[in-house]
């Protein structure tokens, strides 16, 4: 999953770059990560794994457009997340 | 304070394990909710709970089809199963 | 691998498995396998008058999927062996 030796002369950029390079990028950033449902998890990213299982700290619940709840760490199962989309510069 | 607690959580896992012999809040599949005391996980998430508080939250249809008030059921069980695949999040309760 | 062990330690206790289609039914725990599928013997459906098919039946195999939630008694289980054997295992697979 590392960077192919085909592509030697590509340019070290910061943000573009394959899926796994960002998710790397956005651990210790503010993220939000959506589920199937539709409920939003905003918070600090602590880490993730492969399957996607998420960890956030100081985590806010945002269920169509309110804050429905507040909590320390969260762990979030993998196969309900939808994206994480990040709400700082990387 | 913040690095003390990213020390010892190197992937996702580590929440649940930290959580061993303690309080949790668990949110459910099917607008379920879930508080009890955590004794035993794997990687699945299937977990083994004791005093355990389940809310199904309800939300009724009357016949004209209009959403009535949303209302909470709730139950007390001492001990039990909750197979992985229902679970979408954990987190330890304050 | 540590569930299905716990299960195994529930041999011949009395259960109550909770299926996602909201059926309850308890019966004596006669075997479990690595996938949680689950075999009950002298079953009874907690809601009879809702599923009358379930009568005549007296056992039961469950695939494991279609479980929600397993109930047992408290004293059926030994919550400080779980918890050390669960630690173990995290030590054992996480690296």
């Amino acid at each position: 999953m590392d960077s192919p030796a085909s592509q030697p002369d590509e340019p070290q950029q910061p943000v573009a770059g394959s899926p796994s390079d960002f998710l790397k990028n956005i651990v210790g950033k503010k993220v939000k990560v959506r589920i199937g449902s539709g409920i939003d998890y905003h918070g600090l990213l602590t880490c993730l794994d492969g399957y996607m299982n998420v960890a956030l700290e100081d985590t806010e619940e945002w269920a169509n457009g309110r804050l429905t709840a507040k909590y320390g760490d969260t762990f979030l199962r993998g196969n309900n997340v939808l994206y994480i989309s990040a709400l700082e510069d990387l | 304070m913040e690095d003390a607690v990213n020390a010892t959580i190197s992937e996702p896992l580590d929440i649940v394990k930290l959580s061993l012999g303690e309080r949790v809040f668990m949110k459910m599949r099917g607008d379920r909710t879930i508080t009890g005391t955590l004794h035993a996980y794997d990687a699945h998430m299937n977990v083994v709970l004791s005093n355990v508080e389940e809310s199904i939250h309800i939300v009724d249809v009357n016949e004209d089809g209009i959403p009535q008030a949303p209302r909470v059921e709730r139950r007390s069980l001492e001990m039990l199963f909750v197979r992985g695949d229902g679970v979408i999040l954990l987190s330890p309760t304050q | 691998m540590l569930i299905f062990s716990f299960f195994k330690t529930l041999t011949d206790q009395v259960i109550t498995v909770e299926l996602k289609n909201d059926l309850c039914i308890t019966g004596t725990l006669k075997s479990v396998d690595q996938f949680l599928n689950i075999r009950l013997d002298g079953i009874r459906v907690e809601d009879p008058e809702r599923h009358p098919h379930m009568l005549a039946v007296k056992n039961v195999f469950i695939r494991g999927s279609v479980v929600r939630y397993v109930r047992m008694a408290a004293r059926a289980v030994d919550t400080t062996l779980l918890e050390d054997a669960t630690r173990r295992e995290a030590h054992n697979t996480g690296k």
